[in-house]
């Protein structure tokens, strides 16, 4: 009989020191390096300005916009809505609770793109889906939605379209400045992953 | 003779081999509705409908009670109704099994009469009632199934517990050895 | 892929159907491990029967374990399971009251559906208490509803909290538990020479 418990004893001491190495393995789950050449040839990692710029006028919640430059430049200028994660603080756990949500888009964006595809080959590497990168970064967002350039009279429909969009946009972000800063600092609170979803109701 | 000895020492399965059985049904639980087991929930839904059918106007207002209630549905419509009638069931089954269900009777220590034992059962019960929903449930729901899930609240009702239960254990050795 | 219900691999529809069948499971490994009698389930507070503590700690480090590997095979997501709210202040007290009531009643609520069934009369007075205590909570309720309240860290885990990862918690939780096993089987043996009047 003390035979068998001792034997349960180890398989049980066993079995829990495991959880110890798996999840150490997990937090290095890396993809592998063909994967991730393959997905960085991809251009579907970029998402446009414009449809940014569609989706935090419509208040889209599935969208989370995320700078990657240094907190002060975060200070002076960023998107409305958006978190501040610095490239160099981005592997902390408290960074990592904003990807890999279900449900959740997450935009990655820098001064010029460089350095938010640089992090996204970084969470892409880790493993991390459903993250992209804004097409041209800030520069590429003052170029086409703050100060959108005029088309050519003979353009197509669809480029007029854009422009009328994209100075609608403009009077948005520019007229509405004051306000979505305050809105920005309150949503902070709620975007991390919310731990329980199934209904509440004791023992 | 050996119904004899049967009827003396019950015939319980290894407390280990229990353990890892509710271990893993836990597991089933949560794999398959998100949450745990648990039990006083579903006292809690048989309150809410008696106040519910007593005195409705009050059972709406009453700012605990009456976020159990909605016009939809009775309040003994929710999940842990039915797993509790499951826990009674399943105890009859293993009851019929292991041929321990036998006439109504009281278990108490020899050194305290049936009486006393019932008085001692029923306040325990109140305080267990009153307990389990300042600790958001009781062992199975709270310290069980919260600890399992490794929630701060389900390891601090469950060492409240225990800890509660060895501290006072001498004050009520009576009622037991 | 899981949990199944919450992602909708199991339609709500069966739901009661689980819960019955699930509840069946839990009341038959409950009333099979003895927990029907409460003579057997005090008997952790005194040395004379350690059955709580052998099947209690042992779900509980099968399930910390378990959950984990659920997590690394990828067939549970963590983040969809219920977490239990913390609310520490009232939970303790909350605690305090279960473990008081747990020594005069000999049973919780579970154990004591489970004592009913096979016809012990203590266990139905205790369901009844129970049903007493949540009726003169909710009456009571608006004089310590801030109590009730107070204290909420939200729906957190340990890791959340200490950062130490749940891992560890699980292999601390098993040592211990372990450890506990082997002492109590020692005491055990001593302390049932003592006592002779041990019967049902």
């Amino acid at each position: 009989m003390n035979r068998n418990y001792i034997i349960l004893t180890l398989i049980m001491l066993i079995l829990a020191i495991g959880t110890i190495f798996i999840s150490q393995r997990q937090f290095t789950k890396q993809v592998p390096p063909e994967e991730l050449l393959w997905d960085v040839l991809q251009p579907t990692r970029f998402v446009s300005t414009d449809l940014v710029a569609k989706r935090i006028i419509e208040k889209d919640p599935s969208q989370l916009l995320i700078d990657v430059r240094s907190a002060s430049q975060f200070e002076s200028f960023s998107l409305p809505g958006a978190i501040n994660v610095p490239f160099d603080s981005l592997k902390t756990s408290a960074a990592m609770a904003y990807f890999g949500n279900p449900g959740t888009k997450v935009v990655l964006f820098s001064n010029d793109g460089i350095l938010a595809d640089e992090a996204w080959i970084l969470l892409r590497r880790l493993a991390y889906k459903n993250n992209y990168v804004m097409k041209g970064g800030l520069n590429g967002w003052i170029q086409t939605i703050i100060r959108p350039l005029a088309p050519a009279e003979t353009s197509s429909e669809k480029v007029i379209e854009q422009y009328n969009f994209r100075r609608a946009a403009s009077m948005y972000f520019i007229g509405s400045k004051t306000d979505v800063n305050k809105s920005q600092k309150a949503k902070i609170t709620f975007v991390k992953r919310k731990k329980s979803v199934v209904a509440a109701g004791g023992c | 003779m050996d119904t004899q000895k049967n009827n003396q020492i019950p015939h319980y399965i290894n407390p280990y081999l229990g353990g890892v059985l509710l271990g893993m049904l836990l597991l089933l639980t949560i794999y398959i509705t998100g949450r745990g087991l648990g039990a006083s929930g579903a006292v809690k839904s048989t309150v809410a409908t008696t106040a519910q059918i007593v005195t409705p106007q009050d059972a709406k207002d009453n700012a605990y009670i009456g976020r159990f209630i909605t016009n939809d549905h009775s309040p003994m419509y929710t999940w842990l109704v039915f797993e509790s009638i499951g826990i009674f069931l399943g105890g009859l089954l293993s009851g019929v099994i292991f041929r321990r269900v036998r006439k109504p009777r009281v278990e108490h220590s020899s050194k305290i009469s049936a009486n006393k034992r019932m008085i001692y059962a029923t306040i325990g019960g109140i305080l267990f009632g009153i307990g389990s929903q300042f600790g958001r449930g009781c062992t199975s729901g709270a310290a069980l199934s919260g600890s399992g899930t490794f929630a701060v609240g389900g390891i601090i009702v469950m060492f409240a517990i225990f800890g509660t239960g060895y501290a006072i254990a001498w004050a009520f050795k009576k009622l037991w050895i | 892929m899981g949990p199944l219900i919450p992602n909708g691999i199991i339609t709500g529809d069966w739901n009661f159907v689980i819960a019955i069948l699930l509840g069946i499971a839990f009341g038959f490994i409950l009333e099979a491990s003895g927990f029907s009698s409460s003579r057997n389930i005090v008997g952790v507070f005194y040395g004379y029967n350690f059955v709580v503590l052998r099947v209690f700690f042992t779900a509980l480090i099968v399930t910390m374990v378990g959950l984990l590997y659920f997590d690394y095979f990828g067939w549970l997501n963590m983040s969809q399971i219920f977490i239990l709210p913390t609310f520490w202040q009232p939970m303790l007290v909350g605690g305090v009251i279960m473990g008081l009531g747990f020594i005069m009643g000999g049973f919780c609520p579970g154990t004591s559906f489970t004592a009913i069934a096979i016809g012990k009369i203590d266990g139905l007075l205790f369901t009844i208490g129970l049903y007493l205590g949540i009726g003169m909570f909710s009456l009571a309720f608006p004089l310590f509803g801030d109590f009730y309240n107070s204290g909420n860290l939200g729906n957190v885990t340990v890791s959340d909290i200490t950062g130490i990862s749940s891992s560890w918690l699980a292999l601390t939780f098993t040592i211990v538990a372990l450890a506990a096993f082997w002492v109590t089987m020692l005491i055990e043996k001593k302390v049932r020479k003592r006592i002779t009047e041990y019967k049902f």
